[in-house]
């Protein structure tokens, strides 16, 4: 599907800043760098903001209201979905503030899809002893699909297994490095 | 036998004559000796049967007569005789035979009732001995029981007796008592009038005898103390040679001793050392092991690991402390 | 009072003092000998010279004998070896021992000995001579086939080991490790079995997916491990003379950290097929589970104490993973680690003394110790990316994994922390070390 420019740089904007937040050495995410994005986008219209040429945007005499929400809110959501790797902070299968609305929409895509497939891979960093981090990762992948649960999704349609810390996305020892590798990925089928 | 003899015992019939006296005597002396505890069998003449009022007599057959001229009549005769004497005989023989029959039965009584009679015998003499032993029985418990008493009897009378002697001695000690707290009292009130008299004339004296007690104890303080010096300064000086070398050897043996890693802080072994005076080990033994082989070899090991022991110059330190010596290997502070 | 009388008090005093005083100078110099208390010794390895032995016939090539033999006892951490260049004289039987020269080497103990070659036999003599005591504490002779050489040469390690210090040697165990070498598609993850010195590995598995967690049965005949081939984790009980193996776990969620009970007849395993990571036992016969954890933590590495007949395990209950025990199989759980928030997979040195894990101090993982009897806990690695502590049977070493330059390697310590030795670096990574049974 064709994507307008701002949505496109609205994805970029929104990993960037969930990628941000991970990066910190902190037991705490940032909140608010992300946040005030998310503040900027709710806010205006999008033409404000982003300016410039909307060469393959919507026309704007076109449509009415009510269609170009329903358009945008289905953007959005797309976005959302196109993130599929969700991040933790150390010894801990805590689902953090801002995954929430993208695996909101994740549940309700596959609510809307019954048949959809999807894989729950849990992982965790290399620090600490493999069996405790193997069942580390199962925590961390059982906390998303009870959450996908909750939100709409099926049991049936999810598959959880953990890899602890065998299959790290970085390799590496820095703390960026173990910070992306302490993630659930969702891997649709 | 028996029958008689029951009689005769139980009814009061007057004496008899004769051989019922005989055999009630020999009863008796039966019973006596029963009595005596005695059992003999005994070979009792046997009295005469009641039943047979005469003693049996085979008739002998008489001879037959000489026969002469009164052939004929003798002959019938001798043949009447003859028939008489058969008849006698048959007679005789059957009174014979009928005697001999009421004799075997006379017997067989008299057996029957020897034989109950030994019965009734024994019978007596176990009621003999049973009450007997009844009376012995009792005459012991008499005795006991007056024994019992008497005892008693005779402990009360000790207790009496100690009783009396209790008081009495109470008595002597009250007695003591009141003296001697008045001889005590005496004593004190002798004392009392000493004692100010003597005061009276230490205060006379004190002035005189306190400067020469100080210049005297003055004296012998200093002497002490100069022995006393001279004898820790001897003795400081030895026992700190001493030590000093013990904590020259304790360091030299730490630094050699490789104690096993299975070492315990409860292994405890034991060396008897014996130096020379230069220092050097004449001879090493183990007098109490620590129970493991390996320790133990550890030990002696570091023992003889030493070439020269340091030892002090002075000959009479060495000579106390370091010609035999014992060290003591148990580790503490294991990691 | 009289004068008399304070005059006599005085002398009496007086002569008390004296005999006091008389007294007490005599204890001083009283009869007892004296006594001189040794309470530590040198904290270094006992000096052992190992003299290269005497050779008559061909002799198969490799390490020879009395080098393997050098190695062994300085890994050990308890000895340090003379090397031969430094040797006065290069005796091979006791009668040509000079204990003097020795002595004058610093030397504790002397190792001479002699082998012989005879058909496709390798036969060695050795003697070992207390040098101090001048007496010979060992004598003995050996024999293996020529292709046994190290496996002769790690006997008489362990007999002169034994000899010294009264505990059984381990240098004729195995060691069970996963090696990971190559990247992607390439990527590939060995289940090997070598000597306690590294060598003589061989391959007993290998795979695209990992392999976690080798456990030793304890007659040394058999590996427990996890394996990744199906796509998650599965437990494996492979035989390693035959090759065969049983995939014995294959449930639901997690099927992990094999740990053999002391008959092996059964292994505990940590399983989530309830819904969480809990400690099952399954008997290896019948295949039947046993639940001995019912937590919603997680609950996980379990080992049994083969000393004291309980189990330790890692829990997070108490919201960070500590170190647990249970006096029996599902008997309620005790904690033991108190001192830091991650304290995790325990394991036990079997003589009831300690429990080893793994151990975060401030940013780094070291391995520790808690001393069973008093609860003291000591950190005795130096260390600091530290994990999969595994004891020897005899309790004095430990061996554990631990990145260098990047790269995962395997280090031997003793296990009070001292000697450190690290086992010649491999291609790639080296991890999960298990330390296997002396079998006899």
């Amino acid at each position: 599907m064709k994507l307008s420019f701002s949505t496109k740089v609205f994805a970029m904007v929104l990993s960037a800043g969930l990628v941000a937040g991970c990066s910190s050495t902190g037991e705490n995410m940032e909140d608010e760098a992300y946040g005030s994005d998310v503040q900027a986008i709710g806010g205006d219209d999008g033409s404000t903001v982003y300016g410039g040429d909307d060469g393959d945007g919507v026309s704007s005499g076109v449509l009415s209201d009510e269609e170009r929400q329903a358009a945008r809110e289905q953007a959005e959501q797309q976005a959302l979905r196109d993130i599929t790797t969700f991040y933790f902070d150390f010894d801990t299968s805590e689902i953090k503030q801002e995954a929430r609305d993208v695996l909101v929409a994740h549940a309700r895509y596959l609510a809307d899809n019954p048949r959809q497939q999807v894989r729950l891979e849990g992982h965790a960093d290399d620090r600490g002893t493999k069996e405790y981090n193997l069942a580390l990762g199962e925590r961390r992948a059982n906390a998303i699909q009870r959450f996908l649960i909750v939100n709409g999704a099926s049991r049936g349609q999810m598959e959880t297994v953990s890899y602890g810390e065998e299959k790290p996305a970085v390799r590496g020892t820095s703390d960026s490095a173990r910070a992306q590798n302490r993630r659930v990925e969702l891997i649709f089928q | 036998m028996k029958g008689h003899e029951r009689e005769t015992i139980s009814t009061d019939t007057p004496p008899w004559k004769s051989p019922v006296v005989l055999s009630v005597a020999l009863h008796v002396l039966l019973l006596v000796i029963a009595l005596a505890g005695w059992s003999w069998t005994n070979p009792v003449q046997e009295p005469e049967p009641r039943s047979i009022s005469a003693r049996l007599v085979s008739p002998e057959p008489k001879p037959s007569p000489v026969v002469d001229e009164q052939d004929q009549r003798d002959k019938e005769e001798e043949r009447r005789l003859q028939e008489e004497k058969e008849r006698q005989q048959a007679e005789a023989e059957r009174k014979r035979q009928q005697e001999e029959a009421r004799r075997k039965e006379a017997e067989e009584q008299a057996r029957k009732r020897e034989q109950e009679r030994k019965q009734q015998e024994a019978k007596a003499r176990e009621l003999a001995e049973q009450q007997a032993r009844e009376k012995e029985a009792a005459r012991q418990k008499a005795e006991a029981e007056a024994k019992e008493r008497a005892r008693q009897k005779a402990e009360q009378e000790q207790r009496a007796r100690e009783e009396a002697k209790r008081k009495a001695e109470e008595e002597q000690r009250r007695r003591e008592e009141a003296e001697r707290q008045r001889q005590e009292q005496q004593a004190r009130e002798e004392a009392e009038r000493k004692r100010k008299e003597a005061e009276r004339r230490l205060k006379e004296q004190q002035l005189e005898a306190l400067a020469e007690q100080a210049r005297q104890e003055r004296e012998a303080e200093a002497r002490r103390q100069q022995e006393a010096a001279a004898a820790r300064a001897r003795e400081a000086r030895m026992l700190s040679d001493s030590e000093k070398y013990q904590a020259l050897i304790r360091d030299r043996l730490t630094q050699v001793w490789y104690p096993p890693s299975s070492a315990t802080e409860n292994m405890v072994a034991r060396l008897q050392i014996t130096l020379l005076p230069t220092g050097e080990l004449a001879n090493v033994r183990l007098v109490s092991s620590s129970g493991n082989t390996a320790f133990d070899n550890s030990a002696l090991g570091a023992a003889r690991s030493l070439n020269r022991y340091p030892v002090p110059d002075d000959r009479d330190t060495f000579e106390r402390y370091f010609r035999q010596f014992t060290i003591e290997f148990n580790p503490q502070r294991l990691r | 009072m009289t004068r008399k009388t304070s005059c006599h008090k005085t002398t009496v005093k007086m002569l008390l003092t004296g005999w006091l005083a008389a007294m007490m100078l005599s204890a001083g110099n009283a009869s007892a000998e004296l006594l001189i208390r040794i309470t530590e010794g040198a904290n270094s390895a006992i000096p052992v010279s190992v003299v290269p032995f005497a050779e008559s016939g061909a002799m198969p090539p490799g390490d020879k004998v009395s080098s393997i033999v050098q190695g062994d006892l300085t890994m050990s951490g308890e000895f340090r070896t003379l090397e031969p260049s430094k040797m006065l004289s290069l005796p091979s039987k006791g009668s040509d021992v000079y204990f003097r020269d020795w002595r004058m080497l610093g030397q504790r103990y002397v190792l001479v000995g002699e082998l012989t070659r005879s058909g496709d036999r390798v036969q060695a003599r050795y003697e070992l001579f207390d040098v101090n005591q001048e007496k010979r504490i060992l004598g003995e002779t050996a024999a293996a086939g020529v292709g046994s050489v190290r496996t002769l040469a790690h006997h008489i390690s362990d007999r002169i080991y034994e000899a010294i210090t009264g505990e059984p040697g381990v240098f004729s165990t195995k060691l069970a490790y996963v090696t990971v070498s190559g990247e992607g598609d390439q990527m590939r993850y060995r289940l090997q079995v070598s000597d306690v010195d590294g060598k003589r590995a061989n391959i007993r598995l290998e795979s695209r997916e990992p392999i976690l967690s080798p456990a030793w049965s304890p007659d040394g005949k058999k590996l427990a491990y996890v394996s990744f081939e199906t796509g998650k984790p599965a437990i494996y009980v492979h035989e390693l003379s035959s090759g065969q193996r049983d995939k014995v776990a294959d449930f639901p969620g997690l099927n992990s950290a094999p740990a053999w009970s002391e008959d092996g007849k059964s292994l505990l395993m940590t399983l989530s097929r309830d819904g969480n990571a809990e400690i099952y036992q399954m008997d290896l016969a019948s295949r039947k589970t046993t639940k001995l954890t019912n937590h919603w933590a997680i609950d996980t590495e379990p080992a049994w104490d083969y000393a004291n007949k309980g189990i330790y395990f890692t829990s997070d209950r108490s919201g960070g993973p500590q170190i647990y025990f249970m006096e029996r199989p599902g008997a309620e759980p005790r904690r033991i680690t108190f001192g830091s928030r991650y304290n995790a997979r325990p394991r036990p040195d079997n003589k009831g003394e300690y429990v080893y894990y793994v151990h975060q101090r401030d940013r780094a993982f070291h391995i520790a110790r808690t001393n069973l009897k008093t609860g003291d806990e000591s950190i005795i690695t130096r260390t600091e990316s530290d994990e999969s502590p595994s004891v020897s049977p005899n309790g004095r070493l430990l061996i554990y994994a631990t990145g260098q330059n990047g790269a995962s390697v395997l280090t031997v310590v003793s296990a009070d922390g001292g000697a450190a030795y690290s086992l010649p670096a491999a291609d790639g990574d080296v991890r999960e070390p298990a330390w296997g049974p002396i079998t006899r």
